[in-house]
């Protein structure tokens, strides 16, 4: 019997993009200062998304598993942006600057880097999107594979 | 005898830290114009009235801003900073990609906002450590109206 391995959650060197943020000169507000914001003020946050709040700024310190954090960020966003709009403005932008696609149109194929746009409600619309901006024109989508990254912190 | 304000302008005058935040704040204050006056033509949505008529009162606002913090940059025996890529070099404001919602260019034009004032709360430190009351008095009313025009912008997305 075969065993199949996991992907390797490390993208390959090459594939890496460098984050435009640094401590020194980043001014957008860093996502977990406004996860922290939400949890102070009164009355923001209500009983499961205090527990899903908590989760995403854990995932968020431990920059790990981007995939994870999106889909996380989804659902929060789709039960408090309406209520939260510029918090969940901040954390999608911060995630846009911070996190990036890779896209491999079939296997053993060459990975192609692909921005991640925020401007869709779940994981797979997502990664469609990313899918999509990576083909070139007429070119078609085989066995695709789109995994997230985050940005390495210079 | 020298007076006292005369002391302070010289003493601003050689502070070229002083002048290095009054062109970033002159800068900031160029490009968020540039983001407001964008935001006033490709705004779309139930507010597009109100918005679109306040958009224009701020960038006619930050219009006449600009002229009086790069003359009070001359007024330090200094130059102020120029050109569309310079001055979008050094605020580093992120541009809007239109269309967006409406709700979007609000939010944007706030985190816009809350850099300038940054800035400008640096500019009037420094020129308080220089005893430089004029430009301070300018940092002041700039940070008042980007506090008002902030509160102004949450309030739309409540």
């Amino acid at each position: 019997m075969t065993t199949t391995r996991p992907p390797a959650l490390t993208p390959a060197p090459a594939a890496t993009v460098p984050c435009a943020c640094t401590p020194a000169d980043c001014r957008e507000r860093c996502a977990v200062e406004v996860i922290d914001g939400l949890l102070r003020a009164a009355g923001a946050v209500r009983g499961a998304e205090m527990d899903a709040l908590l989760d995403l700024r854990w995932l968020l310190r431990r920059r790990e598993d981007p995939e994870g954090v999106l889909a996380l960020f989804c659902q929060l966003r789709r039960s408090m942006e309406e209520r939260h709009y510029l918090a969940f403005y901040r954390l999608r932008r911060w995630l846009e600057n911070h996190c990036y696609a890779t896209v491999r149109l079939c296997a053993g194929g060459p990975e192609r880097v692909s921005p991640v746009r925020l401007d869709r409600f779940c994981v797979e619309a997502i990664r469609g999107h990313c899918l999509q901006t990576a083909l070139a024109p007429g070119e078609l989508a085989g066995a695709s594979r789109v995994r997230f990254h985050f940005a390495t912190l210079q | 005898m020298k007076t006292a304000t005369t002391t302070s302008a010289a003493k601003a005058r050689t502070d070229t830290r002083l002048v290095d935040a009054l062109n970033l704040v002159l800068a900031d204050s160029y490009a968020l114009m540039a983001l407001t006056h964008l935001a006033h033509w490709n705004i779309e949505g139930p507010d597009f009235f109100e918005l679109h008529k306040a958009f224009e009162q701020q960038y006619r606002e930050l219009f006449e801003a600009i002229d009086e913090i790069a003359e009070r940059v001359r007024a330090l025996d200094a130059f102020a900073v120029g050109g569309l890529n310079k001055l979008a070099r050094l605020a580093g404001m992120e541009e809007f990609s239109s269309p967006m919602p409406q709700k979007d260019y609000v939010a944007g034009l706030i985190v816009a906002h809350e850099k300038v004032m940054d800035d400008a709360s640096r500019a009037r430190h420094l020129a308080g450590e220089v005893d430089d009351l004029e430009t301070q008095d300018l940092m002041i009313r700039r940070i008042t109206f980007h506090q008002k025009t902030v509160w102004m912008l949450k309030s739309c997305l409540k």
